[in-house]
């Protein structure tokens, strides 16, 4: 099984500079991994250290200066704007920090959402949110607004809104970081879950040694470089 | 959820912002509508199929100008013409109003029953009208206005000419496009007068309006190089003259509807600037999630689009019914007989609603497109 072998994300010699005014700010200096699939990869490292910006240039939101970045094969750098908007639909799943679910859309609407721009009709898509809902064990919250729902039930939603287009990679920038315990818990278990029922490969940046102890292995950036953790 | 209950919740998320927005678009295509019905009342006159068979002949220096009686001879014997009257407006103040609330003329009646081509008489009788020096000819909206009948008497005061006149109904006519009329005996104004030989102007009938353009030039042949040279036209384009003086209230119009235009741009357009810069965020997900640019820009068209729409429909079909089933006619006297709202109107109103949509949509697109995920993530809710 050679395939299984083959890197999910590969990453080589990859530069992020930010130009303010005449200064510039090397945001990722010379950053090479390789992250296989069913990994659970933990980036850690201190504020302004460059996890979100490695974190976004893998996800196709942002684009490196220099250096490689491929994705199941796919050199991400050579897309379109608009091919790497469809990539992203089928490959890519995001959660944020600050859940960022549609606050207009009912938490079955939301995960419905990215399922609009695929092929499937409005039944397929319906079975498939109601699927990705379950997972998460909200279906009994369908039909509730973010507003209606806690942080955490927010965040599991966000995972189902994530996972129900079945993307190979799912990212995500501290998403346990405006979380209780118990709830970071429970996000964290869904997270770990994936890897290891649903073969789906995870990067998760944090600042929680806890959070951490979830993965399945850590990463540390410190000043745009990685260092050995 | 399909992609228009995504865009219709999106519209209707701020209930109050989405409210005020439509009505103001709303309120003002409905102002646009009636602007625009107003114009168009004031400067097309009443259209009518007898109106070119008939010729109004006023002296060449100016309608104020009398002509000389003695020309009735000359022009009756002018080929194509079926009849002529002398036409001299009193402008008498009815009662004790102050103002000429409806036209009065004095007639020559033994001829003027061949002018009044659609003119039907449904009281009273024409021909006791002709019998009777006091007796006057009404028309059916002035009756009706005053809750007058057939014996009634009228008394005007005379602005123009220094007598008054005491005038009693003889007969009731309906038909014309303008039933406010009254008609008298010009014998009656000679008298009151002191026989000054004069008219105001002549109103001809011709057999049929291909004759018009030829009797036109024979009745102006006819007094070319006298000393009461005359200028003679159809009815029709005797209007469209006397409307031209409406002329500087059409530019009034036109200037209070392009503000009108332009300041509902500005409303929307900031409405619609704001309610995308506050979902930036939002927006950034959508991308994020694999929504394309053009995708993007489409919700935030329908959604301008809509409320644009949206209001248009309600102002302009709040404006259509107003007018339609309000009396203005009463309301104004009779200043404004029609007021009608045409469908082409209508439609002037909509495109313009539907292009501000468009309009409104430009600014925020070109933001959103120029925005990138990771900063439009950056942003605060
Ligand atoms: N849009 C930007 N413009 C300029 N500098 C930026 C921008 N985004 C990030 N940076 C800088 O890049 C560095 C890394 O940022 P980031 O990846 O957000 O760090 P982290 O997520 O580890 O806190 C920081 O020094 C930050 O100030
Ligand atoms: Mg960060």
């Amino acid at each position: 099984m050679a395939m299984a072998d083959e890197p999910i994300v590969s990453i080589r010699d990859l530069y992020k500079l930010y130009r303010q005014g005449e200064i510039d700010v090397t945001a990722l200096d010379n950053v090479s991994i390789d992250i296989t699939r069913g990994e659970f990869v933990v980036l850690m490292g201190p504020s302004g250290s460059g996890k979100s910006t490695l974190l976004h240039i893998i996800a196709g939101v942002d684009r490196a200066t220099r250096g490689k970045v491929l994705v199941q094969g796919i050199n991400v750098a050579n897309l379109t704007e608009s091919e790497l908007a469809d990539w992203r639909n089928q490959n890519v799943g995001f959660v944020f920090q600050s859940f960022n679910l549609i606050p207009v859309l009912s938490a079955f609407e939301n995960v419905e959402l990215p399922l609009l721009l695929t092929q499937l009709n409005r039944r397929q898509r319906r079975q498939q949110a109601q699927a990705a809902l379950e997972l998460v064990g909200l279906s009994d919250r369908a039909h509730h607004r973010p507003d209606q729902l806690s942080g955490g039930q927010q965040q599991r939603v966000a995972i189902a809104r994530a996972l129900v287009t079945d993307p190979v990679l799912i990212v995500a920038d501290e998403p346990t970081g405006n979380l209780d315990a118990k709830s970071a818990a429970d996000v964290l278990s869904l997270l770990k879950g994936l890897t290891e029922q649903a073969d789906k490969t995870v990067l998760m940046v944090t600042h929680d040694p806890k959070a951490a102890s979830f993965g399945t292995r850590s990463l540390h950036l410190e000043k745009g470089e990685i260092v050995a953790g | 959820m399909t992609r228009l209950t995504f865009i219709a919740k999106n519209s209707l998320r701020n209930g109050r912002r989405a409210l005020l927005t439509v009505s103001s678009v709303a309120v003002s295509c409905a102002l646009l509508v009636t602007l625009l019905t107003l114009q168009r009342e004031l400067t097309v006159p009443p259209e009518s199929e007898a109106a070119s068979l008939r010729i109004i002949a006023r002296n060449k220096v100016s309608l104020a100008q009398p002509l000389p009686a003695k020309q009735l001879a000359t022009i009756e014997k002018i080929p194509g013409v079926v009849a002529v009257t002398p036409f001299t407006f009193f402008g008498g103040n009815f009662r004790d109003e102050t103002v000429t609330s409806f036209p009065q003329f004095a007639v020559d009646p033994a001829r003027f029953r061949e002018l009044l081509v659609e003119g039907k008489i449904i009281d009273g009788d024409y021909v006791e009208w002709v019998k009777d020096r006091t007796g006057c000819l009404v028309g059916a909206d002035t009756v009706k206005r005053y809750g007058l009948k057939i014996g009634d008497r009228m008394r005007f005061t005379g602005t123009l000419y220094p007598c008054d006149l005491d005038l009693r109904i003889s007969a009731v006519f309906q038909g014309t496009v303008d039933d406010r009329g009254l008609f008298f005996h010009h014998k009656l104004l000679d008298e009151a007068t002191g026989d000054l030989g004069t008219v105001g102007t002549w109103y001809l009938r011709v057999a049929s309006a291909e004759a018009a353009n030829d009797v036109i030039s024979r009745v102006n042949a006819a007094f070319a190089n006298s000393s009461a040279e005359v200028r003679a036209e159809t009815e029709r384009a005797f209007q469209m003259g006397f409307v031209s003086m409406w002329g500087n209230v059409k530019i009034l119009i036109t200037s209070i509807s392009s503000v009108v235009v332009f300041t509902l741009i500005l409303v929307t357009v900031s409405t619609m600037s704001m309610a995308i810069r506050e979902r930036f965020r939002e927006l950034a997900i959508l991308k994020a999630l694999g929504f394309q640019r053009r995708e993007i820009f489409s919700f935030i068209l329908a959604e301008s689009f809509g409320l644009a729409c949206l209001g248009a429909g309600i102002g302009i079909g709040g404006a259509w019914s107003f007018w339609t089933f309000i009396d203005l006619q009463s309301l104004t006297r009779g200043f404004l007989p029609y007021f009608e709202v045409t469908p082409r109107i209508m439609a002037t109103g909509a495109t313009i609603a539907a292009l501000l949509g468009i309009i409104a949509s430009i600014a925020p697109s070109i933001a959103v497109g120029r925005m990138s995920v990771v900063d439009g993530l950056k942003t605060l809710d």
